[in-house]
């Protein structure tokens, strides 16, 4: 494992959950799922949504007619993300600033709208606005767009770790110096042809149905929602002589591995190196598979004496690409300031398809 | 390309009825046994061919790559498995025999994941989605991981087919030259689309060294910008690229002057190929000669998420043969003074250090500088 190039920290959150638009920690009460209304379903079918809300409400000056609503929420996250961070754009390199986004299935409901356009028209009939906004990398590129970031624009996915792939690409961008400052993204917005696949694949939670789960039977509710982070290296920050004394750091991001196999105990044993993780944060997405195991390693690597956090309702409905809301969810439940405490470790499994962990130290 | 073949030719109904253009398909496409279950896209399929000859001509045995990365780049995952019948009828579409394993295929991770699985590389796993740019980020990315220490080896890469639903999208936005592409002509219509995949094997020149690998070239630098413009169209000036160029050059250490040749992105748009001439102008003024650019999209067509990777290995063969690569039908060039329009015969020279440059729709750009890994 290399060691940090230049130390990296946490210092802006945002998000668009089904709690809602919010700049900073996410309040850990428990949700429960709402009735889907924008589509038809045989009957009725719940899942954790995000509430209607006016963007230009939450980022003034904002426009995102015509846009996938998961463009509207990067642009709402980040924005949200950047005000908690304090940062003042007009102050920084812009051509420094990364913009790395997770997703699965980027833009579902205009490649949706692309498709019914091409049904009903023909495919020399199709719209020329939405085919462009269809694209996975879309709202990485309305991220920089609204806010001139014009630094490396990335839009990365993995099955399991998108949001871990996210955070650790955007720590090794920063570390060897290939930017000062990286928002990064990771989430999903729900359309029918994919909840309909959940639901066709036998995947979806009873409390989908308003059924109480069983604890016998498997299965997640889906979820939609789209989380950031200001992420900075030292190297942008000689943070307080350019006016943002006292700045927060949520965390410092020590190392990352992720790994589609391999003998995960010994690798993160090796990132420890020695140390013991105070706090496990279990990320992991809502697959039977993914679950359970992720807590199990977890106590076997961190022992009894831990914290171990495991995956929260609504982050573990969004694929693959939940990792920052579940750290962001676990950050909240952390007690701080309690001095001497070992690493915070945020870990994701999938059965035997490879691991995702990051060490992180809080402040 | 050495013998000035294009790859282009009239569309046929094998892309979607109506449909009336040029396009560069694979044909042809050696059937991989594995690969007959329907869960399995023709971009995976594309990309496992790649992925497959890379290894091969590594010389090396396939348990060399279990602790291997890979950094997979598509626009298009298994969008060509998937029909406008999914958008009006999910529930039933998904019941159609095999209908749960095609939209499997649909994430743009899936093709790292397969191609991942069949080759049994376990290390890192990536798949990265950066419009038209994607195949070169690619590579820059995998280049990150081994400076990481995250893995010894790196397969980085593209793929993406031939599909209707970009056809569509390309010809709804009026970017389509019907006939064969004449990129960086004045009289330019337009870009054709093709389909591909290239997968490079990148590791770290120590650990080659140590192996007696056959190095083919050194990746000496790269650099990602964005124009933070426009949804579709580039910097008039080209200064994102242009920017790109820069930073990469000072990552490599060399000088304008240095490299010798430089592989465009070039799609035949006007809009693209006035931009990106400005940023060769600006890029490497004051060059003691003016540089040799070319389009070899005027063989392959646009081939999206697969065109970065795709055109790093033609560069990398550039750099091994000495050959300079000239834009076929090019023949009326854009009026650059600093730029050397490479058109008619190949033009055979040393080539220690040569560029790729990479540009996609959201404004990003991508450039990837190689040397001869004969030094």
């Amino acid at each position: 494992m290399t060691s940090l190039l230049r130390s990296v920290m946490i210092t802006g959150i945002g998000s668009v959950s089904p709690h809602g638009p919010l700049a900073g920690l996410i309040p850990l009460n428990p949700l429960e799922p709402t009735a889907i209304s924008a589509w038809a379903t045989a009957g009725p079918r719940r899942a954790f949504l995000v509430p209607p809300f006016r963007p230009a409400t939450v980022v003034p000056g904002v426009k995102t007619r015509r846009l996938d609503r998961l463009s509207v929420w990067a642009l709402v996250a980040s924005s949200l993300a950047i005000k908690d961070a304090g940062l003042d754009l007009n102050r920084v390199d812009r051509s420094r600033v990364a913009v790395i986004f997770a997703t699965s299935f980027g833009c579902v409901e205009l490649t949706e709208a692309f498709y019914l356009s091409a049904a009903a028209n023909g495919w020399n009939g199709t719209d020329p606005v939405t085919f462009p906004e269809t694209l996975a990398s879309a709202p990485t590129s309305h991220v920089a767009m609204f806010h001139g970031l014009r630094g490396p624009n990335i839009t990365v996915s993995n099955k399991y770790f998108a949001g871990e792939a996210a955070l650790i690409q955007a720590s090794s961008l920063l570390r060897n110096g290939q930017a000062d400052l990286a928002i990064v993204l990771a989430g999903e917005a729900l359309a029918r042809t994919l909840y309909s696949w959940y639901e066709e694949a036998g995947l979806l939670s009873p409390a989908c149905y308003n059924l109480d789960p069983a604890p016998e039977v498997d299965g997640f509710v889906p979820s939609e929602g789209v989380a950031a982070f200001v992420m900075e290296s030292s190297a942008s920050g000689d943070l307080d002589s350019e006016g943002r004394p006292g700045i927060r750091s949520y965390a410092r991001v020590s190392s990352g591995r992720w790994s589609a196999g391999g003998q995960r105990a010994e690798v993160i044993g090796r990132m420890l190196d020695g140390s013991v993780a105070s706090l496990v944060i279990c990320s992991g997405n809502g697959a039977p598979c993914a679950t359970s195991p992720t807590a199990r390693l977890a106590r076997e690597i961190a022992g009894e004496g831990s914290t171990v956090i495991r995956p929260q309702s609504f982050a573990q409905g969004l694929a693959g690409t939940g990792a920052i809301f579940h750290l962001i969810l676990g950050l909240n439940s952390k007690p701080r300031g309690k001095p001497g405490s070992g690493p915070v470790l945020l870990l994701g499994t999938a059965g035997d398809n490879g691991f995702a962990a990051m060490l992180l130290e809080l402040p | 390309m050495l013998s000035g073949k294009s790859c282009l030719e009239p569309a046929k109904d094998d892309v979607y009825p109506g449909f009336e253009g040029t396009i560069a398909k694979v044909r042809g496409l050696p059937a991989l046994a594995e690969y007959s279950s329907p869960k399995y896209s023709r971009t995976d399929q594309l990309a496992a061919i790649a992925t497959q000859d890379a290894m091969a001509s590594s010389g090396t045995d396939r348990s060399a790559f279990v602790d291997s990365g890979i950094v997979m780049a598509s626009t298009l995952g298994g969008l060509t498995e998937i029909d406008t019948g999914i958008a009006k009828d999910p529930a039933a579409w998904y019941r159609r025999p095999d209908g749960l394993l095609r939209a499997a295929s649909y994430p743009f991770a899936h093709v790292a994941d397969v191609t991942g699985d069949h080759f049994g590389i376990r290390g890192p796993r990536c798949a990265v989605s950066v419009a038209c740019a994607s195949g070169a980020v690619a590579i820059a990315l995998a280049a990150s991981t081994l400076l990481d220490g995250a893995a010894p080896i790196v397969l980085a890469g593209g793929c993406d087919p031939l599909c209707p639903f970009t056809l569509s999208g390309f010809n709804s936005l009026q970017a389509l030259d019907p006939n064969p592409c004449s990129p960086f002509d004045q009289n330019r219509r337009g870009l054709n689309l093709g389909e591909g995949s290239a997968v490079l094997i990148l590791e770290t020149l120590a650990g080659a060294t140590a192996r007696n690998a056959r190095i083919l070239a050194v990746l000496r630098g790269w650099a990602m910008t964005n124009d933070a413009f426009h949804p579709t169209a580039p910097q008039k000036d080209g200064s994102g690229l242009a920017d790109c160029i820069r930073l990469a050059m000072e990552m490599a250490e060399v000088s304008a002057d240095d490299v010798g040749y430089v592989n465009a992105h070039g799609t035949g748009t006007p809009l693209n190929d006035s931009a990106e001439s400005q940023a060769y102008e600006t890029a490497f003024r004051g060059r003691k000669h003016p540089i040799p650019v070319s389009s070899t999209k005027s063989y392959f067509g646009h081939c999206l998420g697969a065109a970065g990777a795709l055109e790093a290995a033609i560069t990398i063969m550039a750099i091994r043969a000495g050959a300079l690569i000239p834009t076929l039908r090019l023949t009326n060039p854009i009026d650059s003074p600093g730029i050397d329009w490479l058109r008619g015969e190949v033009k055979h020279q040393p080539l220690p250090l040569a560029m790729s440059a990479s540009s996609g729709f959201g404004g990003s750009n991508a450039v990837l500088i190689f040397e001869s890994g004969r030094t």
